[in-house]
């Protein structure tokens, strides 16, 4: 029961979840950058642009070493800033809880998961540590097994804390990405499903070997 | 790196409270890890460029990088990720600004430099934390380098499908 303590951040899934989480889905999406009013949703255009000193943003052309990397460090403050600030937002309104709801179901089927799993999961989004200590926990709470654990820990170890990785030690990739971000968010998931499910059936297979082995162990 | 912890003590904030609060960390999260990544960055590419070193491996690792699409050069980018991610988002970047690669590798790049990135680091943040057997470490430790590689081939694909050139 101290699980269910923990996990519960004083938040309930309201309407309020769901359209949080609605809401950024579709401003990371980047599916409404062109649909004009609707565009003013889109995080892409809401970062807006710097204005030109000249031909140039601030920071000029040309630059080199240190002293153009902190120039280069500056532009993506307003990003990060940004990007934290709404995560923040919609995190406290509940869209986590309403990512839990989503994900809850599929994951048996998806990586071999107990439905329990779906809240460390979508914790594990925005904090590594947060994922790691619940994944602890629920395994002394005998919720869950220690190839289960292996299997969730190959999830959350790839780009530990996806949503806050991407959006502040991928910012200077931000700008330049010819995707949306959302896209990009997608494509790491993706792969860190298959990546669990890489040591979901490798544990169950040397699981069938031993048990093999023991096997014939026994006849002879 | 979420606050998220430190939430439950607190007494719940207004939403434009909790904005500024995420937005602060943003701030420092940029002064204390971003701008550091990308001084180091920028700072090491100078270095081998001046010295050559980068032509060396760049041709060295051009053969398997290739297949990425992608010239041996960004090789780089992917070992600064190995050490912290936001090294490796700021050396993948840096590429790019000096013409060594277009948007498009950057691009394949991204997810790649976040996956397998701070590879050590949350090696102890992530699966020591959680108590893990230490029988499936070895393999544990070989997935966000396989969830990378794959990363690089499906964002290749996804551009390629959206005709982005």
């Amino acid at each position: 029961m101290e699980f269910k303590q923990q996990t519960d951040y004083e938040h309930k899934l309201t309407w309020r979840g769901w359209l949080s989480f609605i809401f950024i889905a579709f401003s990371f999406s980047g599916v409404l950058a062109h649909a004009g009013a609707f565009s003013a949703i889109d995080f892409q255009v809401l970062i807006g642009k710097f204005g030109k000193i000249g031909a140039d943003t601030f920071t000029g052309k040309g630059g080199v070493g240190a002293r153009e990397g902190f120039m280069f460090g500056l532009t993506l403050m307003p990003t990060v800033m940004f990007a934290l600030g709404l995560i923040r937002v919609v995190e406290s309104l509940g869209a986590l809880l309403a990512a839990e709801r989503l994900v809850r179901p599929i994951l048996r089927p998806l990586m071999g998961l107990p439905g329990v799993c779906g809240l460390p999961l979508v914790s594990s989004m925005t904090s590594t540590d947060v994922g790691a200590a619940l994944t602890r926990q629920m395994y002394d709470n005998g919720q869950i097994n220690d190839k289960e654990r292996s299997t969730f820990v190959a999830y959350q170890y790839a780009a530990s804390g996806v949503v806050t990785n991407t959006f502040d030690c991928g910012a200077p990739l931000l700008a330049i990405s010819v995707l949306p971000v959302g896209i990009i968010l997608a494509v790491e998931i993706v792969v860190k499903i298959i990546g669990a499910n890489i040591v979901r059936f490798y544990l169950a297979r040397q699981e069938e070997t031993v048990s093999e082995v023991s096997v014939e162990g026994g006849k002879a | 790196m979420s606050t998220q912890d430190t939430a439950a003590i607190q007494p719940k904030r207004s939403l434009l409270e909790e904005f500024m609060f995420g937005a602060k960390n943003g701030f420092y999260l940029g002064v204390e890890k971003i701008i550091p990544a990308m001084i180091i960055a920028y700072v090491l590419i100078t270095f081998l460029k001046i010295t050559g070193l980068m032509a060396i491996i760049g041709n060295i690792i051009s053969p398997v990088m290739a297949i990425f699409g992608l010239p041996g050069e960004a090789i780089v980018a992917l070992i600064s990720a190995f050490f912290a991610k936001a090294a490796g988002a700021a050396t993948a970047a840096t590429l790019y600004a000096d013409g060594t690669i277009n948007a498009i590798q950057a691009t394949i790049l991204f997810p790649a430099t976040i996956t397998m990135g701070t590879l050590i680091g949350h090696f102890v943040r992530c699966v020591v934390t959680s108590g893990t057997n230490p029988k499936h470490h070895p393999l544990i430790i070989a997935i966000p380098i396989i969830d990378a590689v794959l990363s690089m081939f499906l964002t290749r694909m996804i551009i390629s499908f959206m005709g982005i050139s």
